[in-house]
């Protein structure tokens, strides 16, 4: 059924191709997304295999000294989900409550200006973070706990955090937004108040929207390169203190690779690590994907 | 109830503290980065080369990255939308294009810068230059452009559409001569986004065109410099810190006033447009 239905478009498209050339040109055109991603996956994992293959399970190993040749990827992947993390832990109070406040009670005047200055935080370049990390964050972090220095994973949670806020804050309140007014009428019809009705109607309505936004966040961060490089410290290693310098999957990518030759084990380790990085955020943005679609009809376009 | 009553009270100002904080942290990042540039860039600091303590290169080179990359992605986003919503929608590649293109909007941009350097770089020989920055800024903007385009296109009225085919148009000629000029400024929005959404591009630039702090390009074929590459490459190679911090907080207020300015004229657009047509172009 499905394969005649693929045969028929095939046949359909093929026919068009020779009548119409703009139509030919479009949809040739058109495809390019597709091939951009194919090519994308085959070459990271063609190049990233190499290095699974060359150093196999020592690429899950405890030491990642590059300088020296010790490539275990351990402390990395550590190093950004524990800073991610911590960014989350920040940014995922601040961001939901905003949210529900701009969806249900900011005057339109209000939204009208946050609004802005959240896309605006979104659409601030990622280095700029990491200058502001440098010369705002980490000092104050430096003194606040009276550190050696201020380059350590917290300085970059935070930095991470702020730039997560826009996702949670956008998503989540477009998903408040969008929950259909019925719900709300039939609610505050029964005798609830307008908190009652948010806290019982509108957020477990809501609450797939929320939770993908979060999701999303956290795709976001784990894959943010320029801010986390510069704000982490980049010392390698497993600790549980926020406290210390600490070393992330993208940051030693954006280290390494720069100085790597074509043909040289860290050129292919740096693709190790886009390999395992590719699949973390591929994962997480599946599962965003899918909760989405859990949200009310209509609701919000990933 | 009453009790009730106090809530209904307490509940939005509680609410509104983390809503200023967000605000705050908007103000507080755009002051400090505007304190600290102000401090130090001048014109003519924007005026003298990089090899003598100023930003001409980064600042020029930004520019031919965005313009060689805006043109390219223009052609090929709004091509794709309107292959998307005018002769395709709702068919099975439409919707495979559109999952591709969702794809491609998650995947980090470490990821393109290293996908640029095996495949631009290396397999299609174009080497470290301009136009691999130009191809891998392309493949970065296009989720954007191709949605926001979309969005636009969709929202030319059918009644236009009707009229130039009642007139005899053909439905290639419909596109060319009513819907794409009805749509154009949503379509210069969704451009204009993209552009500004890759202008500060670190990661990609840095590995496919931008490693060391070189000259202006002759060709395409050659390296350049750009704000963001610029920056990280002063912090990691300049000895002193704090020159190496003044230099990127100067280069950095440049970009964030690029950035902030093209947001604008996007907003502005959008707004001027929606007044005129109703919410064409969105």
């Amino acid at each position: 059924m499905k394969r005649s239905r693929t045969y028929k478009e095939l046949k359909y498209l093929i026919r068009r191709l020779a009548k119409d050339r703009v139509v030919a040109a479009l949809s040739a055109v058109s495809s390019l997304p597709i091939f951009v991603l194919l090519l994308i996956i085959i070459f990271i994992t063609w190049q990233g295999l190499t290095a699974f293959r060359m150093l196999g399970l020592e690429m899950f190993g405890f030491r990642w000294d590059a300088e020296y040749g010790y490539f275990g990827a351990t402390p990395l992947i550590f190093g950004s989900i524990t800073v991610v993390a911590g960014a989350l832990l920040i940014a995922i109070p601040i961001g939901v409550l905003s949210a529900i406040f701009l969806a249900e009670y900011a005057p339109h005047w209000l939204r009208d200006v946050v609004k802005p200055m959240v896309e605006l935080l979104a659409a601030i370049p990622s280095i700029i973070y990491g200058v502001f990390a440098l010369v705002f964050v980490a000092p104050i972090i430096k003194e606040v706990f009276s550190l050696p220095s201020g380059l350590v994973a917290l300085t970059s949670s935070m930095v991470l955090s702020i730039m997560t806020l826009p996702t949670i804050v956008s998503i989540s309140s477009e998903t408040i937004s969008a929950v259909p007014k019925e719900y709300r009428r039939a609610s505050i019809a029964l005798g609830a108040t307008h908190w009652q009705t948010v806290k019982g109607v509108v957020i477990p309505t809501a609450a797939p929207g929320i939770v993908a936004s979060i999701i999303l966040g956290f795709g976001r961060a784990i894959g943010e390169t320029v801010a986390v490089a510069l704000a982490i410290g980049a010392r390698a290693k497993v600790s549980w203190s926020l406290l210390e310098p600490m070393h992330a999957l993208t940051a030693a990518i954006i280290y390494v690779f720069p100085e790597a030759a074509y043909g040289e084990m860290s050129w292919y380790v740096c693709f190790g690590l886009g390999v395992i990085l590719f699949a973390i955020t591929f994962a997480v943005n599946t599962v965003a994907g899918f909760i989405l679609r859990k949200v009310p009809k209509g609701v919000v376009q990933l | 109830m009453r009790q009730r009553r106090i809530w209904e009270k307490i509940v939005p100002l509680a609410l509104s503290i983390p809503a200023s904080i967000v605000v705050l942290t908007f103000l507080v990042v755009v002051v400090v980065v505007g304190l600290r540039g102000i401090g130090v860039l001048s014109w003519e600091m924007v005026a003298t080369s990089i090899y003598h303590g100023g930003i001409a290169e980064a600042v020029i080179g930004t520019l031919y990255l965005l313009v060689g990359a805006a043109i390219m992605a223009a052609v090929v986003g709004i091509a794709t939308a309107v292959y998307l919503v005018e002769y395709a929608p709702g068919g099975r590649l439409s919707r495979i294009v559109t999952q591709a293109l969702n794809n491609l909007a998650g995947v980090p941009t470490i990821i393109f810068g290293l996908f640029g350097a095996i495949f631009f770089c290396r397999i299609l020989g174009l080497g470290v230059s301009l136009l691999s920055g130009w191809l891998i800024l392309t493949c970065m903007m296009l989720p954007i452009v191709v949605r926001g385009s979309q969005e636009a296109l969709r929202m030319v009225p059918k009644s236009f559409r009707d009229a130039a085919q009642a007139l005899g148009a053909s439905k290639w000629r419909t596109i060319r001569d009513v819907v794409l000029p009805t749509a154009a400024p949503g379509l210069a929005t969704s451009v204009i986004l993209g552009v500004s959404r890759v202008a500060g591009e670190t990661a990609a630039i840095l590995f496919v065109c931008s490693p060391v702090l070189a000259p202006l390009p002759k060709s395409p074929l050659e390296p350049t410099v750009a704000l963001a590459t610029y920056i990280w490459l002063v912090l990691m190679t300049q000895p002193d810190p704090e020159r190496a911090l003044a230099l990127a907080s100067a280069a950095c207020l440049v970009l964030l006033v690029v950035v902030v300015l093209l947001n604008t004229i996007a907003y502005a657009i959008r707004v001027y447009y929606r007044r005129r047509w109703g919410r064409i172009g969105v």
